[in-house]
């Protein structure tokens, strides 16, 4: 599946100007004149960009925004407007815009807003990936074993985890055998890096 | 019947016999004494008793006592005696007392009805002035009461009322009134009225009451009332005259309602709605400018994008020819799609209907002059106009010129501003030459410096914060189109804004629109 920047707006001269721009550059398109238009092709393997234009026929493009964020689709989306005041590009922006292009603009600014988004698309792909990945094999852990896991990220010894669950510190040794084999591991750091990947933001228990 | 039939007998027989009896019978017993002393005596006695019944009893007690004395003479005193013959020698004699008697009774009777007529007509007159007296006091009582209950009226009504002669002199003002203006009736009775008027007023008031004198009528005027307090309100003032047969006025009538909340709101009103257009004339305009702005950015945002694309194309290694002329097509288009909003917006923004019509130019200034009246009073600016008469006829569109006046009379009060008073706004008209009339808005407020003089009629430049800086660019647009020009000088008086219009070029006017 190609990375393609997905071009919503209701005036032709703007969908092939832009279109033909894009494909100068070598970047993949597909046009809509609606966001309704756009919203009955939308899939879930859609990867790249959604180039939207604020003021539609039928849905406007700030209640496209709304609709994706509440889908959860992770297209970021470049919004475009012939006259942008402070106020919606503020909003627009903080309802996760990547970008806000006021028209008349240059190709650079285009390009350089397509590319970035471009980037930010891949980069939460590979984390959601990575995310998933790390979620399954964390799910094939017994209970026993996550609990070893969560306090040995929170980098207590074997020593204590064995007072803290009442085990000899042999048996924890062995439950941290297991873990390290079944999450892949090849470290004490790739544990914890496993383990933050899943809890981001979450302030450790026991600290 | 029966009554009446006896009423008949007694007044036309029984009353009349028993009067003639009666004087007959005391004449009688008088004439036997008075026998032996004169001859004759009959008709000493006899003629008194007839005329006494016939004055008496009337025209038949006359005829009978008449009947009777001759009867009684002729049996106790005419020979033969005892006997009612007439002796031959005593025939003429006898006829002679008859004839005389009968005419004093017909005459004493004929004199005894007037007199009895006369009183008749008398007695009837007296009671009928009776009847009318009684009828004026009870006229004159009911009038009394109806002065009462319209004195209890003009008491009991909340608006000042009063009532004056002829020349105007006060003669009777309601307690309401009295009251207001603190106050006994005494002193305010005859006094010239227009003192009580706040002295910007009471020259208005004594122009309207000069006028209401001259033509007899009604005079209605709105003016401020000092009352006890030294306070004034504003008041509805209305006079009538009452008039008399001849025409002239006897007595003026006059009614005083507060207004003065209704004014206060009313003025409140304007400002909001002053305030209100001019906010609505700066949004409408932000708003217009914002979808030109989106109308016409739309095409050239794609017009850029093509021209970057078209590069992009040509720069590429090999060019792409075929792409780059398709983009470059689409410039073309998309420049002409530019320009047809370009030329749409100056469509929208020109007047389309070209009027040119024969405009008294000193008639437009009376009437902007009245337009004004209450907003100068309320900014404490007094309008002079200086206007030449007899200025011909110029051929313009009088709305569009009404519009330049008007805009440069508020631009000068605006100027006004904070000025020290007295604010002046002088507006004049006069002829300059054959061909040219000149019409200048000179106001007393503080001018402007040279560098504001060189930007004032560029669009959208301003100094006040409320305006959008497009009065002066129209008026000079509307004065393009009538071939005339507009210019600003500042002296230490204050800010003069002229305009000429052309005589020559304003009556053939269709070769522009």
């Amino acid at each position: 599946m190609h990375e393609t920047v997905f071009l919503v707006d209701d005036d032709p001269a703007i969908r092939e100007s832009i279109c033909d721009l894009l494909d100068s550059a070598g970047i993949r398109t597909c046009c809509y004149s609606s966001a309704e238009e756009f919203l009955s092709q939308l899939s879930s393997a859609s990867q790249g960009c959604l180039l939207l234009d604020v003021r539609l026929p039928g849905m406007s493009g700030m209640e496209l925004q709304g609709l994706l964020l509440e889908r959860r689709v992770a297209l970021p989306i470049i919004l475009m407007t012939a006259h942008g005041d402070i106020p919606m590009v503020r909003k627009a922006l903080k309802s996760g815009a990547v970008e806000f292009l006021t028209k008349p603009f240059q190709d650079r600014e285009l390009l350089d807003s397509v590319r970035q988004a471009f980037t930010l698309n891949r980069t939460s792909r590979e984390s959601e990936a990575a995310f998933q990945s790390i979620h399954q094999r964390m799910q094939t852990l017994t209970q026993r074993e996550m609990q070893v896991l969560e306090l040995v990220t929170a980098g207590l010894t074997n020593k204590e985890i064995g007072q803290k669950l009442h085990l000899s510190i042999v048996t924890i040794k062995l439950y941290r055998g297991q873990v390290m084999r079944k999450m892949q591991a090849e470290s004490f750091a790739d544990l914890v890096k496993f383990w933050q990947t899943v809890h981001p933001a979450e302030p450790h228990k026991d600290k | 019947m029966a009554t009446t039939l006896s009423q008949v007998l007694w007044k036309y027989a029984a009353r009349p016999a028993a009067v003639a009896i009666f004087f007959v019978l005391v004449a009688l017993l008088w004439t036997f004494p008075l026998q032996h002393v004169m001859a004759y005596p009959f008709v000493f006695l006899f003629f008194p008793a007839v005329i006494g019944s016939a004055w008496f009893g009337g025209l038949i007690a006359g005829l009978m006592a008449i009947a009777l004395s001759y009867v009684l003479i002729a049996f106790f005193f005419i020979p033969p005696l005892y006997s009612v013959s007439v002796g031959r020698e005593s025939r003429t004699y006898v006829a002679a007392y008859l004839a005389s008697g009968a005419i004093c009774v017909i005459v004493s009777a004929l004199r005894k009805r007037s007199e009895e007529e006369i009183r008749s007509a008398r007695d009837e007159l007296e009671s009928r002035v009776e009847e009318r007296t009684a009828e004026l006091q009870q006229s004159n009582q009911e009038i009394l009461e109806r002065e009462r209950q319209l004195r209890a009226i003009t008491e009991a009504v909340p608006q000042q009322i009063w009532t004056a002669d002829a020349e105007g002199h006060i003669e009777y003002a309601n307690p309401e009134l009295l009251a207001y203006l603190g106050r006994s009736s005494a002193p305010l009775l005859g006094e010239d009225f227009s003192s009580i008027f706040h002295p910007q007023d009471a020259a208005e008031f004594r122009e309207s009451w000069e006028a209401a004198r001259a033509t007899i009528g009604n005079f209605e005027l709105r003016a401020r009332i000092r009352n006890a307090a030294n306070a004034y309100r504003w008041f509805l003032i209305r006079g009538i005259p009452q008039r008399g047969g001849d025409g002239s006025v006897i007595r003026w009538y006059g009614v005083h309602i507060d207004i003065e909340n209704q004014q206060r709101a009313q003025q409140l009103l304007q400002v909001a709605q002053e305030d209100l257009s001019r906010t609505s004339r700066t949004t409408s305009m932000a708003e217009m400018a914002a979808s030109i702005a989106h109308e016409l950015n739309q095409p050239l945002a794609a017009l850029i994008t093509d021209a970057s694309a078209c590069r992009r194309w040509l720069q590429s290694a090999p060019a792409n020819l075929e792409k780059a002329t398709a983009a470059a097509e689409r410039i073309v288009r998309d420049t002409t799609r530019a320009s047809d909003v370009v030329s749409r917006v100056r469509s929208l923004f020109s007047k389309t209907n070209y009027v040119r019509v024969p405009t008294d130019l000193n008639g437009l200034i009376d009437e902007l002059a009245r337009l004004l009246k209450d907003e100068a009073a309320r900014r404490k600016v007094s309008i002079d106009l200086q206007l030449e008469s007899d200025l011909p006829m110029l051929y313009i569109d009088p709305v569009q010129i009404q519009q330049v006046l008007f805009n440069l009379a508020r631009n000068g009060m605006d100027a006004l501003r904070g000025a020290p008073e007295p604010r002046l706004l002088k507006i004049a008209s006069r002829r300059e030459g054959d061909a040219e009339i000149i019409v200048s808005v000179t106001d007393s407020g503080p001018g402007f410096s040279d560098a504001i003089h060189d930007r004032l009629f560029e669009p959208f430049f301003t100094t006040k914060a409320d305006s959008t800086g497009m009065g002066l660019a129209i008026c000079r647009s509307i004065l393009e189109a009538h071939e005339g020009r507009i210019s600003a000088f500042s002296s230490t008086e204050g800010a003069t804004f002229q305009f000429v219009l052309t005589l020559n070029s304003t009556d053939q006017g269709d070769s522009y629109a």
